[in-house]
């Protein structure tokens, strides 16, 4: 029956859509939530939502952003709903892009030596790291150096201008270093860069 | 531009998000300047550091849970099919109509956010996950897509190194070439969305030229700067034995230069 074929052929679909990208959404869901079983439960929601708006996705176009952008809105209601945190995006934030490129932060950073990260970061350091930033800059931070989409893409799944996506991800990175560099400091092995560079050429 | 101009735009530039124009005013003040060169090496370094890391410690979908929300959709799908067998019947028509009258222009436009989406990703400099002979990163890629990759060797280009990307939304081998002007290559399972076919065709997007060619159900989009027609000229089909033998041996040159 016709009903029948296209309701199998849509979830066939669907499914062969969703696949590739099911690893992705979770791993992004446990750095959001922080935690294993409610990034289940924020895949679960996300991928119901998906699959019964899924006659509204534009077939050939960008599957994985839409997906991506279910999940981080998924996310923020739920998110607002348990706790009342209220987002980063204050006064601050609404700074021009080049005001925040002058930022006394900036100055500093560039003024001190150059300290490079350790080759070998160890990974549960990263997620602490992570877990520490506010959402907002969470977010960005995972969709652009886990998840790779462009600074455009990111734009639309979170409706925030490119510039902001950029600010984000400029004050987000620049705090999972201190973090880093802190901790790789505590355990007395930050080198500067003459000495990271005799070290690559050593080795 | 000066010192503090490049560091407004370090982060779009290591991101490989900055227009033509702007890159290359960033990469004139590099070439010139005493002290930049070494911040930007750090920040680099330390950007792939932090993604490096980030990707090792990212966790896979556990299996019972996959099983599970494919049950739940399974369960959904059956619900939906009860109540809607009416009405999708009735829109049908109209439908398949305007799919089909919009679909060259789609298919085309396509192709460019394909160009534009592999030039971006290619400007990155992901950190690659083999480095290795072009046999071996071909065995890497082994049961990791869903279709096989080739590892095209060309004559003045050798892959030193591989690691799994996308383009758009289709997960791709992404293959790098060393030369004087090193290239990019990603390769993935294409169910004849995109506008390519088995000659190549030259597109650019972000000061990259993207040639874009295809082998059945894989396209292969090869990014690099000046990736010029002399450039076209000299990529050779896949040696026979590479490609499947249902396959004729492609020419993946544009019409005008085969024989
Ligand atoms: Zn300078």
């Amino acid at each position: 029956m016709f009903g029948f074929s296209r309701s199998n052929q849509n979830r066939a679909q669907f499914e062969a859509l969703l696949t590739p990208w099911l690893d992705p959404l979770y791993a992004s869901a446990v750095r959001l939530t922080r935690n294993e079983r409610n990034a289940e439960d924020l895949v679960q929601d996300t991928v119901m939502r998906a699959w019964r708006f899924f006659e509204k996705f534009e077939k050939g176009t960008n599957f994985r952003a839409w997906i991506f952008k279910i999940l981080t809105n998924t996310f923020i209601n739920s998110y607002r709903r348990n706790t009342r945190e209220r987002s980063l995006q204050d006064e601050s934030e609404r700074q021009s892009v080049e005001a925040r490129f002058f930022s006394a932060e900036l100055t500093e950073q560039t003024q001190n030596p150059e300290e490079f990260l350790l080759n070998r970061v160890m990974s549960q350091d990263v997620l602490v790291a992570i877990d520490t930033l506010s959402i907002d800059f969470r977010m960005v931070v995972i969709l652009a150096d886990l998840q790779e989409f462009s600074y455009k893409e990111i734009a639309e799944i979170l409706d925030i201008p490119v510039g902001t996506v950029m600010s984000r991800l400029f004050r987000g990175r620049k705090q999972l270093q201190k973090i880093l560099l802190a901790r790789e400091g505590e355990s007395a092995e930050t080198i500067d860069l003459n000495a990271f560079r005799e070290r690559k050429k050593l080795a | 531009m000066n010192c503090r101009d490049l560091e407004t735009q370090l982060t779009p530039y290591l991101d490989g998000e900055l227009i033509a124009e702007a890159r290359v005013e960033f990469e004139s003040h590099l070439a010139s300047c005493p002290t930049c060169p070494g911040h930007v090496e750090v920040e680099r370094h330390n950007l792939s550091t932090l993604r490096a890391a980030m990707h090792e410690a990212s966790p896979a979908a556990p299996a019972a849970f996959r099983a599970k929300l494919f049950e739940n959709i399974a369960r959904d799908s059956n619900r939906q099919q009860r109540l809607s067998v009416g009405r999708v019947a009735a829109v049908a028509a109209g439908v398949t109509f305007a799919m089909v009258a919009g679909h060259h222009e789609y298919r085309l436009h396509q192709r460019h956010l394909y160009e534009q989406d592999a030039a971006m990703r290619h400007a990155r400099q992901f950190p690659l996950e083999i480095q290795q002979s072009p046999d071996a990163i071909e065995r890497w890629f082994g049961g990791k897509l869903d279709h096989p990759v080739n590892v095209p060797r060309f004559p003045n280009a050798t892959a030193t190194g591989a690691r799994l990307l996308q383009v758009r939304d289709k997960p791709a081998a992404y293959i790098r070439y060393d030369s004087a002007r090193p290239m990019g290559l990603f390769v993935f399972g294409d169910d004849h969305d995109l506008d390519v076919g088995a000659e190549a065709e030259l597109g650019s997007s972000h000061g990259y030229n993207v040639v874009s060619w295809r082998e059945g159900d894989v396209v292969y989009q090869l990014v690099g700067r000046d990736v010029d027609e002399q450039d076209i000229r000299e990529l050779l089909p896949p040696a026979a034995g590479e490609t499947p033998v249902t396959n004729p041996r492609l020419d993946v040159r544009p019409a005008s230069l085969q024989q």
